[in-house]
């Protein structure tokens, strides 16, 4: 039998290590046995899976992007969360606030979250110049609290809310899977609401390069797209991990990012 | 000015999303918000366990579902799969550990064989596998035979008793059972009378081999069962003698059950069995329901005082074994150290 496939994740939470656990057991006894190794920055991720410590990475889309870049595309993307295929920015202000409308924010103080957050960072300022406003049109509060992981923790999103809460800012950018955590505005319907909705693209995939041979990842993927909702132990994996279904993925929801990164000159690797 | 429920839901939000899966965090709430966390917990998937000294214990992940706690067995012990069935409660023995507290005092207090007849159309509908037949002494009964053919005719069955009674009328009745559906369980304690006699009564021995014997005589597959007090637990030299001597008598080796004394009934003695440490094996009695056998003439262990229908009575015994592996669950995994 082959050699476990290595996959790398970041441990963004303690709950990183149950949830990969449940995966390698998943896997375990199959044609397609996998072990996992954690890191502590998406940075050391794909310097790991460049220098092939790891086979495959399960990466943020900014890490796809920047492993598409330092490659020059020798790389392919394996599979995504059903969730990864929808996700978007939304941007929220005080219950009873004017903003309407993404334009409205001209004049106004929008807080971000970490730079190398896609949702709450890179993707709002990309979404801001297609709306025609430059960064001197709006004032930006950068709350850089989780840095290095891509913005997986939340914690620079509900910061950035907070900001808002506190009057700091009149507008917060965050991911909607942060804006679903808090309730959306149906918990705090007296203090939040959501005023624009980006449109979808991609977040997270399993990456693995070019080099990796189809023979090794094919029958990984496979298996993977069998992890079913209906089996209650695999139900409680998918639970964790924040989907219902693992799919294809679809790289035109990669097109956005790619733009924004070029467009803010965000280097290829930090 | 932020709202303290909007604070809330943040602390809610940053705290329980930086916890393992099964760990829990505490949230200071003010009066009324109680609510607030509920919601919260409910939309997110997460177990809101208590308030407890003004701030709100959240769990972080979804508590698992009875099934997914029943999966953890093997399917032949889940709750629900073994039935049991206490024909009587009279005995001709009076045995000093006893469980059921069954003598030749005590009330026969059968169900008789209609309800029987019920209850294992009932159980076959309910996914039960397997039913036991213990007392008191079935073989008081002479309609056993009726009995026991109601129950083959659905499941495997086995049948409990000292195997002292099998002559005249009884022994026609052991002889109209079934060799391929039933099992009689003949208890003996010992390789020699002396342990045995001890708690079951002078001679009880000699006539418990002898049922042994005719059990097999008449072609029945038969499982022997000892009860051990615990301070006389056996030497493995005394169990390795006790298994060669049943081996002798024709008893297969998975059919020799080495079993310690319950702390139920007549014995003052022995392993503690309770509710929440016992898997259920669902029990049914003329008084009622209990969780599990050991547990037939103890109230803790009353489920309902109803014995039909069968079916819901197996459904809440499985909810509640499920909560209390929940609760076991979660004690092990938060009894803090230091």
């Amino acid at each position: 039998m082959a050699e476990p496939l290595l996959v790398g994740a970041v441990a963004y939470t303690p709950n990183v290590v149950p949830i990969w656990e449940g995966i390698r057991e998943y896997f375990a006894g199959t044609e397609a046995e996998m072990d996992f190794v954690l890191f502590s920055n998406y940075g050391r991720q794909v310097d790991a899976l460049i220098d092939g410590t790891i086979d495959v990475a399960w990466n943020t889309n900014l890490a796809w992007v920047r492993t598409v870049l330092q490659t020059e595309g020798a790389c392919r993307a394996l599979a995504m969360r059903d969730t990864d295929l929808t996700f978007a920015t939304v941007f929220v202000a005080r219950a009873g606030s004017s903003l309407r409308d993404i334009g409205d924010l001209a004049g106004r103080r929008l807080a971000l979250g970490s730079r190398d957050s896609a949702q709450a960072a890179i993707l709002p300022v990309h979404f801001l110049h297609q709306a025609g406003l430059g960064e001197d049109d709006v004032e930006l509060l950068r709350i850089d609290s989780d840095l290095g992981k891509h913005g997986d923790t939340g914690r620079s999103e509900l910061d950035a809310i907070r900001a808002v809460l506190d009057e700091q800012a009149d507008a917060a950018a965050i991911g909607v899977t942060t804006w679903e955590a808090i309730g959306r505005d149906e918990l705090m319907p007296d203090a939040l609401t959501e005023f624009w909705r980006s449109p979808m693209y991609c977040h997270c995939n399993f990456t693995a390069l070019d080099a990796l041979p189809a023979e090794r990842s094919d029958p990984w993927v496979d298996h993977l797209l069998r992890m079913s909702w209906d089996d209650p132990e695999q139900r409680r994996i998918l639970e964790m991990e924040g989907l219902r279904r693992w799919m294809r993925p679809n790289l035109d929801g990669y097109a956005s990012l790619f733009e924004a990164v070029k467009q803010q000159e965000i280097p290829a690797r930090w | 000015m932020v709202s303290s429920a909007s604070r809330l839901v943040l602390d809610l939000v940053a705290r329980v999303g930086a916890l393992a899966d099964g760990e829990t965090a505490q949230v200071p709430v003010l009066p009324g918000e109680e609510q607030v966390v509920a919601e919260w917990c409910s939309r997110t998937g997460n177990d809101f366990v208590e308030v407890r000294a003004g701030s709100a214990v959240v769990r972080r992940g979804r508590p698992p579902g009875t099934d997914e706690v029943l999966a953890e067995l093997p399917p032949e012990r889940r709750p629900g799969a073994r039935l049991w069935l206490y024909t009587n409660f009279d005995c001709n023995l009076a045995c000093d550990y006893c469980c059921s507290r069954s003598s030749p005092q005590a009330a026969r207090r059968a169900l008789g064989v209609e309800a029987i007849r019920r209850l294992v159309q009932d159980a076959a509908e309910a996914r039960v596998s397997e039913v036991f037949l213990t007392g008191g002494e079935p073989f008081l009964l002479l309609d056993l035979d009726e009995i026991v053919a109601a129950c083959t005719a659905y499941f495997p069955t086995t049948l409990l008793t000292n195997g002292m009674l099998f002559r005249g009328p009884r022994l026609d009745m052991l002889r109209r059972m079934s060799r391929d559906r039933l099992v009689p369980q003949i208890s003996l304690d010992s390789a020699t009378p002396e342990r045995h006699d001890r708690h079951r009564g002078r001679g009880t021995w000699q006539r418990a081999v002898a049922g042994i014997r005719t059990a097999l005589d008449e072609g029945f597959r038969v499982r022997v069962a000892a009860t051990i007090p615990g301070d006389e637990m056996t030497s493995a030299e005394e169990e390795t003698v006790f298994h060669v001597f049943l081996d002798d008598l024709g008893v297969l080796r998975a059919d020799q059950i080495i079993r310690p004394v319950a702390q139920r009934g007549f014995a003052e003695t022995g392993v503690a069995l309770t509710v929440e440490t016992l898997v259920p094996e669902i029990t049914v009695t003329a008084d009622g329901t209990y969780w599990h056998p050991v547990g037939a003439a103890h109230l803790d262990q009353l489920v309902t005082r109803e014995i039909f229908p069968l079916d819901a009575a197996i459904e809440d015994v499985r909810r509640q074994f499920a909560d209390h592996q929940r609760t076991m669950l979660g004690a092990a995994r938060h009894f803090p150290c230091a």
